[in-house]
C-alpha cells in the first residue's frame, strides 16, 4: 500500500516549513550537548541535507526523529571524546561604568563557579536543563523533542537544579 | 503547596498568579533568580534561519539528480545547450565582484555554499562559471572564510596566496600588510618570502616585507565579526587606518610615531568610546570636526 503523497517531504514547501519548525531547536540541542567547538550550525544544516536526500523514504511524522538522530550521529563522528565546555560569554556591561569593583569580582567568581558546576552535570541533565532555563521550553516540549517521557525530563531538570545549587554553594 | 512542588512548577514555567506570589516568598527565591539571570549568558548562538536555509538549498542543488525520463531530459538538454553555449561565452569572461564601502560589512554565499564575511572596504572577485573545478578568488581588504569541503580553494592577494581544503580562516590584506589567521582545519600560505602551513590558532603576519611571529589566537572567530577590531602589537598607523575604514573618517596625526606598537581594541558602534580606546593608552588628545579627526600629544 503506498502512502499518500502529502506524507512525504520532497515537496519544497513542506521541507521549508519543517526547517523553520525544527532548525533552531536542533541547533540549540547540538549546542547544549556538544558545545560550540564542533560547529552545531553546520551539523544542523547537514542533517537537513540528509533529510532531503532521503525525503521519499521518510514520512512527515518521522522527520523530527530522523533529524535529531542524524545530527547527533554526525556530531559523534566528529567528536573526539573531548569534554564539553560551555563557555561563559562575556556579558556586555550596562552603561554605568562606575560599578563597585567588589561587586564585579563577586559576579566574576559566581560565573566561574556556575561554569564549573554546569560542566559537572551529566550530558542528559545539561541538555534538558539549559533548553528549559535558557530557551524557556516547557517539560512537555523538551520531552517531544528528545522522544522521552515528561516525567523523565522533569527528573533531569530538577536533578540538575539541585546539583547546580549544591555545587555552587560548596565550591 | 510545599516548596518542592512550587519549584517544580516554576521550572515548568507553569505557576499561576497565586502560586507565583507564594514562590516569590520562598527563602530560595533570590538565589534562584540570581542563577536564572546568570544562566542567560550560556545561551546558544542565534542562527540566521534564512541564511542557513539558503545554504541547505545550495547544498541540495549541488547533489546530482538522477534523470527519470531520458528522452525528455535529452531534448531539454539539447535546447538548453544552445542557449547555454551562447551565455557561456558571454559570462565566462565576466567575473562576479562584491565589495563593501567604509563602515559596512557584508556576508555572501559562494556557489558551493562556502561562506564569506567581508569587512569594511573590501573587494572580492571570482568566476562563477567554473567554480566547482576551480575555486579561486581575488581579495583586496579583509574577509573571514568558512569553506565548504571539496577541491582546493585559493584566495589570491597582492602579497600572497592562501590555499585550503575546507576550513575557517581570516585574511587581511593592506598596503605592506598581510595577515592570515586559521580558525579551523589547515591552511597553506604562500608569499614571496615564506611558505607556511597554519594550524588552528596560528597567525601568519607580514608587515613591510618582514615576517613577524605572533601569539596563539584563542578566539573561535575574528573579533570584527562582532563589531570590534582587536590588535596585538600592531603598528599604530595600521590601527588608525582600520579606524578610518570602520568609521568612514580621515584621521590626521603629526609628531606621533606610526611605527609604535599598539595592543588593544575598539568597537564599531560608538565613535566617542572607540576614539578614547585608541588615544588614552598612548596619552593622546583628539579633536573632531565633521569627518576629520586630529590627534595630538598631550
Amino acid at each position: 500500500m503506498s502512502k499518500p503523497l502529502k506524507d512525504h517531504i520532497c515537496e519544497e514547501q513542506l521541507f521549508s516549513s519543517i526547517f523553520r519548525k525544527y532548525s533552531k531547536d536542533l541547533h540549540d540541542f547540538l549546542y547544549y550537548k556538544f558545545g560550540s567547538q564542533l560547529n552545531p550550525q553546520d551539523k544542523m544544516q547537514e542533517a537537513f541535507v540528509k533529510l532531503w536526500e532521503n525525503c521519499a523514504k521518510i514520512p512527515q511524522d518521522k522527520a523530527k526523529s530522523f533529524l535529531f538522530t542524524t545530527a547527533n550521529n554526525l556530531m559523534l563522528n566528529a567528536f573526539a571524546h573531548q569534554k564539553v565546555v560551555l563557555r561563559h560569554r562575556e556579558i556586555i556591561p550596562k552603561h554605568s561604568t562606575n560599578i563597585n569593583p567588589e561587586f564585579l569580582l563577586q559576579e566574576k567568581e559566581y560565573s566561574a563557579k556556575l561554569e564549573k558546576a554546569i560542566a559537572g552535570l551529566t550530558e542528559a541533565q545539561r541538555v534538558a536543563f539549559l533548553m528549559n532555563r535558557v530557551e524557556g521550553k516547557r517539560f512537555k516540549e523538551i520531552a517531544q523533542l528528545l522522544d522521552i517521557s515528561t516525567k523523565a525530563v522533569e527528573k533531569r531538570i530538577y536533578g540538575a537544579l539541585k546539583k547546580l545549587r549544591k555545587d555552587i554553594h560548596e565550591l | 503547596m510545599n516548596k518542592k512542588d512550587l519549584i517544580r512548577k516554576w521550572l515548568d514555567h507553569n505557576l499561576n498568579p497565586a502560586e507565583l506570589e507564594a514562590f516569590e516568598q520562598l527563602e530560595d527565591y533570590p538565589s534562584l533568580m540570581k542563577l536564572e539571570q546568570e544562566l542567560n549568558s550560556f545561551k546558544a548562538d542565534t542562527i540566521n534561519e534564512d541564511n542557513a536555509f539558503e545554504q541547505v538549498l545550495k547544498s541540495i542543488n549541488s547533489i546530482k539528480k538522477n534523470p527519470k525520463n531520458l528522452y525528455a531530459t535529452l531534448s531539454k538538454v539539447a535546447a538548453i545547450l544552445v542557449v547555454a553555449v551562447g551565455i557561456y561565452f558571454y559570462t565566462s569572461t565576466l567575473d562576479n565582484t562584491t565589495n563593501t564601502v567604509a563602515s559596512q560589512q557584508k556576508s555572501i554565499v559562494l556557489p558551493d555554499a562556502s561562506q564569506v564575511e567581508l569587512n569594511a572596504m573590501t573587494t572580492i572577485t571570482f568566476n562563477e562559471s567554473n567554480w566547482d573545478n576551480n575555486r579561486d578568488l581575488n581579495l583586496t581588504g579583509e574577509a573571514f572564510f568558512k569553506v565548504a569541503k571539496g577541491k582546493k580553494f585559493d584566495v589570491k592577494t597582492d602579497l600572497g596566496i592562501v590555499s585550503v581544503l575546507g576550513t575557517q580562516f581570516n585574511v587581511k590584506q593592506r598596503k605592506d600588510y598581510f595577515e592570515v589567521t586559521c580558525y579551523e582545519g589547515k591552511v597553506i600560505v604562500t608569499s614571496k618570502i615564506k611558505q607556511i602551513i597554519l594550524l588552528p590558532g596560528d597567525t601568519f603576519l607580514i608587515i613591510d616585507g618582514k615576517y613577524i611571529a605572533t601569539e596563539k589566537e584563542n578566539l573561535l572567530r575574528p573579533s570584527w565579526l562582532t563589531k570590534k577590531s582587536t590588535f596585538r602589537s600592531i603598528p599604530y598607523r595600521e590601527v588608525i587606518r582600520e579606524f578610518e575604514r570602520q568609521y568612514n573618517v580621515s584621521v590626521e596625526f603629526e609628531a606621533i610615531n606610526g611605527a609604535q606598537n599598539f595592543t588593544g581594541s575598539f568597537k564599531h558602534n560608538d565613535i566617542e568610546i572607540a576614539l578614547k580606546s585608541i588615544t588614552l593608552p598612548l596619552q593622546l588628545k583628539y579633536s573632531k570636526t565633521d569627518h576629520i579627526i586630529r590627534l595630538k600629544r598631550e
